[in-house]
């Protein structure tokens, strides 16, 4: 009773199901990093500045290349399209599907399927804000400073958009980890429940750390932009310049 | 003990065009190991002859009365009232297609995934009775029947919010068969055979690790794992 | 009118219906089966144990063979089977084993090396050969010589039942689920199908075949406490009987199992006790040591069940809603002994009783558990009174269990009738003689019958309330033809097993809905239960002797003079409410295994006169050594379909 095989099966599920895992996977670790950058701030305006300008290539090349910046933006927000684009696929298609799934959390009172709806929530909204972030950055890269950015943080009101982001991304990109791990299987050695448990631990003190590192960083271009009010515009030079001069 | 029960039942049969979709409320004194079962029956002995669910074993090893108890998809025959609190809500498996009241045709649901997945050990030679079996490693034995001791109770389709979502998932209960033939050497089938069954987003790929599956699965099936591995077996097998 | 035409119609998806219907399927013939479950969740999915056959694998089977199993099981059946159909059976299990084991069946295998096993309380390591390693392991069941039975971890009849099921739709036989057989179609002494209903709608249509298989399973659920599946309610018995031409035997061999759990009924295995459990009355006393001080708690299956039930009578049972109990005490075995040994039990005990065996004691009682008779049937499978009607499984009285079933034999008797009645059924069905020309007439008119009666209840007047009348057969038979009967008990229950009947006729139903409809369901299979109640109590009360599980208390001791026979039972007419015994000799001259002692309690047997002669002429035979020795004591091999007839190979074999 062997299977004769009829149908040739398309091998594009299981490379969008890859796809989408690597995306995240890639994003969710550049969200670390991204988050130790920005909060540089609370080393000082100085150590912003640095990473700020190490990214234009400033200590390479001596001089500064933004677009550099922007074309890494681009890279960034590609990903985010192409991760986008395959998460759409389990998104609730329509208005049935969305009501069924919401009774269904409702009646399971089960963390990992609530933890879903709040990925897809979480993506939802950084869909959105993510893109007006991105595109900032991505339009004027040179403006990222210890002043620049505070400015834009406080006086340009972008901190409502941070604070969501923020938020969203925590969440969402931890979680989406815990998932990851679950999904292949990784650490899945011995007994997978225990092993479970970890990750779940893990997952919560991830999305709380960096949602306490990233509001201080947050309060930190505030408290600068707040004091700099007066001066939007100006750039920032570091201190060890202003010695020079 | 000595609690009064509240009971909340779905009543509705298709069949009837009097009945119509509603709730209903019945009480009964609670008795020393009463589960479930024997609160149903007392139910339909003394208040409500028509109500219709489904009892096999009443063991807990033939999956026929899984139900959502308290909102939450388990087998109802194993489920002392003593674990429950005063109030009872019972609803039938959303899932599959209503038969009437409780009861559900969750066995045609799983004949289907049978066809589709088809579980059943793929292979070619014909088998001399007479002669000694082939041997196989005691650890491979036991490692088969591990996974073949889903009883096809539905639970893990229930507590699924992606099947829940779309009709065609496979669920874990699919999920998991092919890994139980996939793991016996017997079934001589390979993994481009499997991918045609489970390769796809209604099957090992739809999956969203929401882990309903693993944790209501009343044997207690290494669903996680086994998803995983069939996930990772055929990403592979799909490059 | 819907008219559905098949070769062989299968009533029943349990392990006997499927395998049958897989034979049938590979012989080319078109077949479907009618289930009123889901296939996979019939009874036989229940069964944990295992399944004997004498692959002798293990090092405590060692020297087992199809002689010693055919043994123990006439010995098992306390000589009332037909050995040969039990020879058949023996001949046939390894090879049902093997082709499980082939299909998919994830049979325990042996490990080479050293192991531990406990034996009679005690530690004992045992080595395994390297050249067994990886073949099918067996363990030990009570009423053996050897280790002979074959098992998956404690789910053997899941494991078998999910192979036969998924192998079904691998050969795409359509099983119809929640579909109920209500009448047979027949016309002098021709069967052409049945009635069947659909549970889901409330239709009723005819299904017509060549052969119709009977494969229904048990009657446990007639008993007020069973360990049997609630599906289990004797309707393919009761409508055998109703033909008014088949014929039912040895309704009254009825198993109880000592230790059930109370309330639920299910059954924790006997390893409880082989590992070194007690039993224990209300005052905590150990109580079987006074009664079997030999064997004490592991004496056989009817004579431990026996003697609790004596005792609860003494008033030392505990009181409980659910009636008396006594304890099952394995506290004694310490906790690391249960989580690794007795799984199964522990859950039990959690899920059902909200206990931990390792604290607390076990509420356990002796429960209804197996039924021996059936629809007798020839080797065949096949009804002597109605050609065409074949039964195998629990439904039938092929006969291998005689009096008393092994544990083990029931789910390889499943797989082995299965395997050998779909074979002759094939024969059957391709012999121009059976074609089908059964009349669209005949089917209309049994149709229509069929819709009256369901009519009848919906509009009759009656005020018998069902659920009262079913309560009080099932306590009837609990407790006037249980595990000790008398002649005035039973005849009591004869009697007012009638009225039920009487009474039953009465019933009305409240609840007008078409399809799904458990009042109307009630109502129409009760007096189909109470004739089967009635056909067991009244074996029961002319049986005046003691053979295997049928005990009479006026009657203790086995009387092979009068009563070395099966009993036979057929309904006349609709209107009546007895049925017609008759007695159906078995034949002394022609046993391989003449009468004998069992040997358990004292030796109580009033012998057959042609008893010694035989057996002196079977001592001379065997004596002689001949190499067709079967042959001249009892040939079988020419009643197996040719495929089957070769010897069983075994290691031995393999390496002299
Ligand atoms: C708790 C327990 C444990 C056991 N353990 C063992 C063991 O370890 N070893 C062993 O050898 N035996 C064991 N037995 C006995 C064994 O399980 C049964 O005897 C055997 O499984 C019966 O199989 P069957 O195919 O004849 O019937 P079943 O499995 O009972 O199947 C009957 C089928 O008939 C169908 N049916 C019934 N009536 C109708 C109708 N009117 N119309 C249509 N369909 C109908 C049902 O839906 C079902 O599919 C055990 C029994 C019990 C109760
Ligand atoms: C911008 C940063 C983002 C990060 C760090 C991120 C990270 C992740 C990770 C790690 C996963 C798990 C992948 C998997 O299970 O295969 C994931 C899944 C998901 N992401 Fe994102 N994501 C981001 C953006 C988005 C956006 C913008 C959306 C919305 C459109 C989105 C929607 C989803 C959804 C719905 C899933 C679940 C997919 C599934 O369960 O298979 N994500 N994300
Ligand atoms: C290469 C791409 C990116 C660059 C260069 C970048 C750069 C920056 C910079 C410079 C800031 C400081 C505030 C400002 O100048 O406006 C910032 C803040 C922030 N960014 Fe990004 N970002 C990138 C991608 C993302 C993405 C994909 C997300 C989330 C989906 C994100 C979320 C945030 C958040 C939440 C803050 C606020 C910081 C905080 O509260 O600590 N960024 N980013
Ligand atoms: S996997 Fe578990 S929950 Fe799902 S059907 Fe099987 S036994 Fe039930
Ligand atoms: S709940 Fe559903 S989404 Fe996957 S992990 Fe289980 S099948
Ligand atoms: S009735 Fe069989 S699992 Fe509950």
């Amino acid at each position: 009773m062997k299977m004769m095989i009829t149908k040739h099966p398309s091998a594009w599920p299981a490379r969008f199901d890859l796809m989408q895992s690597a995306t995240g996977l890639f994003l969710a670790l550049f969200m670390w990093l991204h988050m130790f950058f920005v909060s540089s701030i609370l080393l000082g305006k100085d150590a912003m500045w640095t990473v700020a300008r190490f990214f234009e290539g400033y200590f390479f090349f001596g001089t500064n290349f933004p677009l550099l910046v922007s074309g890494f933006v681009a890279l960034i927000f590609s990903l985010i399209i192409i991760h986008s684009a395959l998460a759409l696929r389990k998104f609730p298609a329509n208005w049935k599907q969305y009501s069924r799934f919401w009774q269904h959390m409702r009646s399971m009172r089960h963390a990992d399927t609530t933890l879903w709806l709040v990925q897809v929530v979480t993506g939802f909204i950084m869909f959105f804000l993510a893109s007006v972030h991105l595109y900032v950055m991505l339009s004027r890269p040179e403006l990222i400073g210890p002043y620049a950015s505070a400015d834009r943080v406080w006086s340009l009101r972008m901190w409502p958009l941070y604070l969501l982001l923020l938020f969203a991304v925590e969440l969402h990109g931890a979680v989406g980890l815990y998932r990851l791990a679950i999904k292949w299987g990784w650490f899945d050695r011995g007994d997978p429940q225990s092993t479970r448990r970890r990750l779940k631990t893990a997952k919560w003190i991830m999305s709380i750390f960096f949602l306490v590192l990233g509001l201080a960083t947050l309060a930190a271009y505030i408290k600068i932009g707040i004091d700099h009010s007066a001066n939007v515009g100006e750039l920032y030079t570091p201190s060890w310049m202003e010695v020079q001069q | 003990m000595k609690r009064t029960l509240n009971f909340n039942i779905f009543r509705y049969n298709p069949q009837d065009p009097a009945s119509h979709p509603h709730m209903e409320a019945y009480t009964l004194q609670e008795t020393a190991g009463m589960t479930l079962f024997i609160a149903l029956n007392q139910i339909r002995e003394l208040q409500a002859p028509s109500l219709a669910f489904d009892f096999v074993c009443r063991a807990g090893v033939c999956g026929s009365c899984s139900m959502l108890i308290n909102g939450r998809p388990r087998l109802a025959c194993r489920t002392l009232t003593e674990s429950l609190p005063d109030t009872i809500t019972l609803l039938p498996l959303p899932t599959f297609e209503l038969i009437a009241d409780l009861s559900v045709n969750s066995g045609k649901w799983m004949r289907a995934m049978s066809e589709r997945l088809e579980t059943w050990v793929h292979s070619v030679e014909e088998t001399d009775l007479d002669r000694i079996e082939l041997p196989m490693d005691p650890d491979l034995a036991e490692h088969i029947y591990e996974l073949d001791r889903c009883i096809e109770c539905g639970c893990c389709v229930t507590a699924c919010g992606t099947a829940q979502m779309r009709e065609d998932f496979i669920g874990a209960v699919g999920i998991n068969k092919i890994a139980r033939f996939k793991a016996d050497p017997r079934d001589q089938r390979n993994d481009q055979d499997y991918y045609a069954v489970v390769g796809d987003d209604d099957g090992v790929f739809g999956c969203m690790s929401l882990l309903g599956c693993q944790d209501v699965c009343p044997k207690e099936l290494s669903l996680q794992t086994q998803i995983a591995y069939i996930r990772r077996k055929m990403a592979f097998a799909g490059l | 009118m819907k008219l559905i035409y098949t070769d062989v119609l299968v009533i029943g998806g349990g392990l006997a219906g499927m395998r049958t219907a897989i034979g049938v399927k590979r012989r080319g013939l078109d077949t479907l089966v009618l289930s009123l479950v889901p296939a996979k969740r019939s009874h036989s999915v229940a069964a944990q144990g295992g399944m004997q056959a004498s692959l002798a694998n293990c090092v405590k089977a060692a020297g087992d063979n199809e002689d010693i199993h055919f043994q123990d099981t006439v010995r098992g059946s306390d000589w009332g089977c037909d050995q040969q159909v039990a020879r058949m059976f023996t001949h046939m299990a390894p090879k049902a084993v093997r082709e499980l084991a082939a299909w998919g069946v994830p049979w325990n295998r042996v490990r080479k090396g050293e192991h531990e096993v406990v034996i009679n309380g005690q530690r004992v390591t045992l080595t395994a050969p390297a050249k067994a390693h990886g073949l099918i392991t067996a363990r030990d069941f009570g009423g053996t010589k050897k280790w002979r039975t074959c098992y998956t971890s404690d789910g053997t009849g899941h494991a078998m039942l999910y192979t036969l099921g998924d192998q079904a739709v691998a050969a795409s036989i359509p099983v119809e689920e929640r579909k109920e057989a209500m009448a047979l179609i027949h016309d002098q002494g021709r069967c052409y199908g049945a009635v069947v209903r659909d549970l889901i709608s409330g239709e009723l249509s005819a299904y017509l075949a060549k052969a119709t298989v009977m494969a229904t399973g048990g009657y446990g659920r007639i008993y007020g406490v069973s360990t049997n599946a609630i599906i289990n309610e004797g309707i393919g018995q009761a409508l055998a009987l109703e033909t008014g031409v088949a014929r039912l035997a040895n309704m009254e061999a009825v198993q109880f199992h000592p230790t059930a759990i109370v309330p639920a009924g299910i059954l924790v295995t006997e390893g409880c006790r082989g590992d070194g459990g007690l039993l224990r009355d209300k005052d905590g006393h150990r109580f079987m040591p006074d009664y079997e001080p030999d064997k004490k708690e592991l004496a056989s299956r009817d004579v431990v069940s026996r003697r609790m039930a004596e005792h609860m009578r003494k008033g030392k049972g505990v009181a409980s809603p659910y009636g008396d109990h006594l304890w099952l005490d394995i506290t004694v075995l310490g906790e690391a002994h249960i989580n690794k040994n007795l799984r199964e039990v522990k859950d039990i005990c959690q899920y059902f009783l909200g206990i931990d065996p390792s604290k607390e004691w076990i509420p356990v009682r002796p429960t209804q558990h197996y039924s021996m008779g059936g629809i007798r049937t020839d080797y065949r499978g096949e009804s002597p009174w109605l050609s065409g009607l074949f039964a195998c499984g629990e439904v039938a009285c092929w006969d291998m269990h005689g009096f008393n079933r092994l544990g083990g034999n029931s789910v390889a008797e499943t797989v082995v009738s299965g395997m050998l009645v779909s074979e002759y059924i094939a024969d059957f069905c391709q012999k121009p003689e059976n074609d089908l020309t059964v009349s669209t007439h005949l089917a209309a008119e049994f149709l229509q019958r069929e819709t009256d009666k369901l009519k009848r209840l919906f509009t009759s007047s009656g005020d018998e309330n069902a659920v009262a009348i079913r309560k009080r057969m099932e306590q009837i038979l609990m407790e006037k033809v249980g595990l000790f009967r008398n002649g005035e008990h039973l005849r009591e229950a004869v009697e007012e097993l009638q009225q039920l009947l009487i009474r039953s006729r009465q019933i009305s139903v409240a609840s007008q809905a078409q399809g799904a409809n458990p009042e109307l369901v009630l109502a129409y299979r009760l007096p189909r239960m109470l004739k089967i109640a009635i056909g067991i109590a009244l074996g029961a009360l002319q049986r005046t002797e003691s053979r295997g599980a049928h005990y009479r208390e006026d009657h203790p001791e086995r009387n092979d003079r009068d009563w070395l026979n099966r009993t036979l039972c057929h309904w006349n007419s609709e209107d009546d409410t007895l049925p017609v015994l008759d007695y159906e000799p078995l034949d002394v001259n022609t046993m391989e295994l003449p009468p004998g002692f069992r040997g358990y309690g004292t030796k109580n047997i009033i012998e057959h006169p042609a008893t010694e002669a035989r057996q002196t002429q079977v001592d001379r035979i065997t004596e002689a050594a001949p190499s067709d020795l079967n042959e001249q004591l009892m040939p079988f091999r020419h009643l197996l379909p040719e495929k089957y007839r070769g010897d069983n190979e075994r290691l031995e074999d393999s390496n002299p």
